[in-house]
C-alpha cells in the first residue's frame, strides 16, 4: 500500500451555522500532483488551511505526514503553503524574501530559490509591494518550494495572473515539484489547468468530496456517447448516465459512468471524454437537488 | 525570527530612537542647568531658612518639569498605539501571517519574540527616559513635595515602564484579537486612558491602608492652596515632607468644629486682601483632617503598581497565546 501523504476521516469545519466542509474523506498518495476543484465555496480553500494547520477541523481528523498538522516546526518544514492571492511582504525587498526564508527553515534551499529567482526573472532588489501579481505568485512560489517540502499546498496561486504569466507560473510549478519530488496539492477554476499539470483529481462541491482518483483511470471509466435518443434509451443497465443532451436536430449525446469499457455497438459512437466536460458532468449532478450525495463520496476509489 | 521582527520593526524603531535621543540630550542639558541651579540656592541660603529661594527656585522649572511628566505620561500610550497595535495586526491585513505561519517555526514561538523584540525595546526606551527625567527634575519635585501627584507618579520611577511594558503587549493583543489595525490602535488608546484615569483615582489609594492626620494649617500653608470655598472646603492642599493626600476636610477650629460659617471666617474671606488672607485665617489657629500616604511609601507605591502593571501583562499575554490556539482564520 502506498503510505499517504494526506488523510482525513469524518472531516468537518463549520463557520457558525455555515458548513464549509462536511464528513470529507480522503487519502492522497505521496507523489502525486492533486488538483483540487469546485465551485467557489465547495471549501477548496477551507481543506487547504486545514492541511497546513492554519485553522482546525471543528470535528473530524486530519493528518499530514501521519500528524496533526502545523504544530510542530519539523512539520511545518515538511509542508510549503502559498496561500490564495499570494501574500508576501511589500515592504521587504525580494532578496529579504530569501533571507526571511533562509532564516526561519532548517531545510532552506538557497541555490534552488536563487535559480527560481533567476528563472523568473525577478530583481532581488526590488520591494515586493512594487511586483506585479504573476511576479508576486513566483516569489511566493519560490519561499515555498526552497523550504523544500515534501507536500507544497497552492491554494489558487494562478488564480489572478493572465493567461500568459499563468503558463509561466505553471511551468515553474510543475519544474519545482519534478525537482522536490514532492507531492503538490493545487486548487483551481481553470479546468484546462489541472488537466495540463495534475494526475490526481479531488471534485468538491458543496463541501463534499465527489471525485477522488488518479485521472487518467478516471476518465478510462468514463465514456462520451453518441447516437439516437431511443438508442440511448437503451445503454446496459450498468451504465449511469451522468449527463445527456438532446437536441432537436442531429444526434443525442450522453457522458456515462461505466466499470468496464462499453462493448462496441453499431447503434452509437463511444469516445473517450476530456477532463472538462466530465468534471462539469459530476458538478451538474452534484448540484442538482435531491442527488444522492451520500453514495458518490469516494465513488471512484473502489478499486 | 528576531530578524524578520527587527526587519519589519526597524523603521518605527529608527524613528523612536532618534526621538528618544533628541530628548536624552534636551533632558541632560536641562536637568544640568537643574541641578546647578539647586546647588546654587542651597550654598546661597545655607544656615538661614532655604523656603523662600527654593520655592523660587521650584517655580523656575515647574512648568518644564511638568510637560516632561505629561509627555512621559502618555509615551506609553503612544508606544502602544504605534509600536504594539500595528505589530500583528498589519500581518492580518496583508495575509502575510499565512506566510510566517508556514515557516519552519510554531506560532507561539513567532508571537514570542515579536512581543520580546518589540515590547522589550519599547520598555528599555522608556526605562532610559524615565530615568533621565527622574534624574534632571528630581530636586524641583523634591522641593513641592510632588512626587506622589498623579502625574510625577506616573511619570518617575518603575511605573511608567511597566506600565510600557503592558502598553505595547496589550496592543499586540488587542491587534491579534481585532485584525485590523486602525480598529486595535483606537481600542488600544480607550483602554489605556480609562485605565490611567481609574488607577490613581479609584486604586493607588488603597495599595496601602491610608493614615487619617491633623494637618496645622499656617501661613504659608494657606498661601499654597489651589482652592478655599465660601464655607471652608479647600482644595490643592500642599503637606511639608510630600505625603500623598487623598481627602481633606473642611477647615476646622481648635476643638475640631467646622469655621465655615464662623463670623470670623466670613469676615477674612470678605475683607482681608489675598495676601492677607493666609494671615488671617491662620491666626485662628485652624487645622484639618486628611486622609494621606506617608511620602515614605513612595517606592512601595511604584513597586506595588509596577507589580499591577506586570500582572496585566502576563494576563494579557495568556489572552494572546490563547487566542492563537485556537487557530481561527
Amino acid at each position: 500500500m502506498v503510505t499517504a501523504v494526506l488523510e482525513t476521516t469524518g472531516l468537518t469545519k463549520r463557520y457558525g451555522r455555515r458548513t464549509a466542509l462536511a464528513d470529507v474523506e480522503l487519502s492522497i498518495p505521496a507523489g502525486r500532483v492533486v488538483g483540487l476543484v469546485g465551485p467557489n465555496g465547495a471549501g477548496k480553500s477551507t481543506l487547504m488551511q486545514l492541511a497546513c494547520g492554519l485553522i482546525g477541523p471543528t470535528s473530524g481528523r486530519i493528518r499530514v505526514h501521519g500528524a496533526e498538522p502545523g504544530t510542530r516546526p519539523d512539520h511545518l518544514a515538511r509542508v510549503g503553503y502559498v496561500a490564495q492571492d499570494t501574500p508576501v511582504y511589500p515592504d521587504l525587498t525580494v532578496a529579504e524574501h530569501l533571507r526571511l526564508g533562509a532564516r526561519l527553515n532548517p531545510r532552506w534551499d538557497r541555490a534552488l530559490a536563487e535559480r527560481r529567482l533567476a528563472r523568473a526573472e525577478l530583481d532581488p532588489r526590488q520591494k515586493a509591494g512594487r511586483l506585479s501579481g504573476g511576479q508576486r505568485a513566483q516569489l511566493a512560489l519560490t519561499v515555498a518550494a526552497a523550504k523544500r517540502p515534501d507536500l507544497l499546498i497552492l491554494d489558487e496561486p494562478a488564480a489572478a495572473l493572465d493567461p500568459l504569466s499563468r503558463h509561466a507560473f505553471l511551468d515553474h510549478l510543475m519544474e519545482s515539484v519534478t525537482e522536490l519530488g514532492a507531492t503538490a496539492v493545487l486548487s483551481s477554476h481553470a479546468l484546462p489547468d489541472v488537466a495540463r499539470v495534475c494526475d490526481h483529481l479531488v471534485l468538491l462541491a458543496r463541501g463534499r468530496v465527489h471525485l477522488h482518483d488518479d485521472i487518467e483511470p478516471l476518465i478510462a471509466r468514463h465514456a462520451r456517447v453518441t447516437g439516437r435518443a431511443a438508442d440511448l434509451d437503451a445503454l446496459p443497465p450498468d451504465v449511469t448516465v451522468l449527463a445527456r443532451t438532446d437536441p432537436p436536430d442531429g444526434p443525442a449525446t450522453a457522458l456515462v459512468r461505466t466499470e468496464r469499457p462499453l462493448p462496441a455497438d453499431r447503434r452509437w459512437a463511444v469516445t473517450a471524454p476530456d477532463l472538462e466536460e466530465l468534471v462539469l458532468a459530476h458538478l451538474a449532478r452534484a448540484a442538482r437537488p435531491g442527488s444522492p450525495t451520500a453514495p458518490t463520496t469516494r465513488p471512484e476509489t473502489r478499486r | 525570527m528576531i530578524w524578520l521582527t527587527w526587519r519589519q520593526f526597524r523603521t518605527q524603531a529608527l524613528i523612536g530612537l532618534a526621538a528618544l535621543l533628541l530628548l536624552a540630550g534636551y533632558l541632560l542639558l536641562l536637568g544640568l542647568d537643574v541641578h546647578r541651579a539647586h546647588q546654587d540656592v542651597l550654598a546661597h541660603c545655607a544656615g538661614r531658612d532655604c523656603a523662600g529661594p527654593l520655592g523660587a527656585f521650584a517655580d523656575r522649572y515647574r512648568l518644564r518639569a511638568d510637560l516632561l511628566g505629561y509627555l512621559l505620561l502618555v509615551l506609553p500610550a503612544v508606544l502602544g498605539v504605534f509600536c504594539g497595535a500595528p505589530l500583528i495586526a498589519r500581518e492580518f491585513e496583508a495575509g502575510t501571517h499565512r506566510l510566517v505561519w508556514n515557516q519552519s517555526i510554531t506560532r507561539r514561538r513567532w508571537l514570542a519574540v515579536k512581543l520580546t523584540v518589540v515590547a522589550g525595546g519599547c520598555t528599555l526606551a522608556v526605562a532610559f527616559a524615565a530615568l533621565l527625567l527622574g534624574w534632571a527634575t528630581g530636586p524641583v519635585l523634591a522641593v513641592e513635595g510632588a512626587r506622589f501627584e498623579p502625574v510625577a507618579f506616573a511619570s518617575h520611577g518603575l511605573a511608567p515602564v511597566a506600565c510600557t511594558a503592558f502598553a505595547s503587549v496589550l496592543g499586540a493583543t488587542l491587534g491579534l484579537h481585532l485584525r485590523r489595525t486602525v480598529p486595535a490602535m483606537a481600542a488600544t488608546l480607550a483602554v489605556f486612558t480609562v485605565l490611567q484615569l481609574a488607577l490613581p483615582a479609584f486604586v493607588r489609594p488603597h495599595y496601602q491602608a491610608p493614615e487619617r492626620t491633623r494637618v496645622q494649617l499656617t501661613a504659608p500653608i494657606v498661601a499654597n492652596l489651589s482652592k478655599i470655598g465660601t464655607y471652608g472646603d479647600i482644595g490643592g492642599l500642599r503637606v511639608p515632607g510630600g505625603p500623598w493626600v487623598i481627602d481633606t476636610s473642611a477647615i476646622l477650629d481648635e476643638a475640631g468644629a467646622p469655621v465655615g460659617h464662623t463670623d470670623w471666617f466670613q469676615d477674612c474671606m470678605d475683607h482681608s486682601s489675598l495676601t492677607d488672607l493666609p494671615r488671617c485665617l491662620a491666626d485662628h489657629r485652624i487645622h484639618v483632617e486628611i486622609t494621606q500616604q506617608p511620602a515614605a511609601r513612595y517606592w512601595t507605591f511604584q513597586a506595588v503598581e509596577s507589580a499591577l502593571f506586570a500582572l496585566l501583562t502576563a494576563a494579557t499575554v495568556i489572552l494572546a497565546v490563547r487566542r492563537l490556539r485556537t487557530r481561527a482564520d
